[in-house]
């Protein structure tokens, strides 16, 4: 972000401002919103590991262990944690997934998608006993997740890039 | 959309203060360090400005400690999202955009 934008504009006066320097002020904003866009961008990698995360927990069970698939929760919850944690060093911000917007077009195909694969995984594997149906429903929903997760950002950059 | 009523806040309206709560209306939470190189002040200016937004109840100060060092996150409060949607309404009222 380029701390220049904003000189010139108005620094001295606490009154209403006047057309000129409303406008200068309105168009800086634009433009630090135009760089957080550039800045919010995850590497595709850290969409791998988030669909990475969510295959594994969910394919632990097909192993029908139930301290598999604590120990799959456990290392599902410290990897989330651990890619926040991430995020926010990487790109020095966070922003919530779920947050009210436009986004929420991406958040409602996820938990669709999420609900039907999962019960879909669910049915077979407890239901008719197909061995590993749960392993390849985590894989679509870990895939399912990764290409959201993209999707969910490309959104975000394009509303960042609009009025302030 | 619902539309927001055109006010000016004399907290908000410096430049510095403006430009804060312009880059924390764009996240829920930006690091400290991040906010002060977008603006281009010193952490003692940024601390000041924060400081009156805090004061006026529009933005909310977080310390963590991650791997050992202290960050510190700023985030508009929900009073300071409005208040800053109702200043850029004014600016936009005074333009006639």
């Amino acid at each position: 972000m380029d701390p220049t934008r904003w000189r010139g504009v108005d620094v001295e006066s606490d009154g209403m401002p006047d057309r000129t320097t409303a406008e200068e002020q309105l168009a800086a904003l634009q433009a630090d919103r135009t760089a957080v866009a550039e800045r919010v961008v995850q590497p595709w990698w850290y969409d791998a590991l988030l669909g990475l995360l969510i295959a594994g927990f969910l394919a632990s069970y097909s192993l029908r262990s139930t301290w598999v698939t604590l120990g799959a929760l456990v290392l599902f919850l410290l990897g989330m944690r651990g890619l926040v944690a991430l995020y926010t060093r990487l790109t020095g911000l966070w922003v919530n997934g779920f947050r009210a917007g436009p986004t929420r077009r991406a958040i409602h195909v996820w938990l669709v998608l999420y609900a039907v694969v999962l019960g879909a995984a669910a049915t077979a594997e407890y239901l008719l006993d197909v061995r590993g149906a749960m392993a390849v429903g985590g894989a679509v929903i870990g895939v399912g997740l990764a290409l959201i997760s993209r999707w969910w950002t490309r959104i975000h950059v394009a509303e960042l890039r609009g009025q302030p | 959309m619902t539309a927001v009523a055109p006010h000016f806040d004399a907290v908000i309206h410096p430049p510095p203060r403006l430009q804060v709560c312009g880059l924390l209306a764009a996240v829920d939470t930006m690091d400290f360090a991040t906010v002060r190189d977008a603006v281009g002040v010193s952490d003692s200016v940024l601390s000041k400005h924060v400081k009156q937004l805090e004061e006026a109840g529009y933005v909310r100060v977080s310390k963590a400690t991650r791997a050992s060092r202290l960050r510190t996150s700023l985030a508009l409060t929900k009073a300071g999202r409005a208040a800053f949607d109702a200043h850029v309404a004014e600016l936009r009222r005074i333009t006639g955009v």
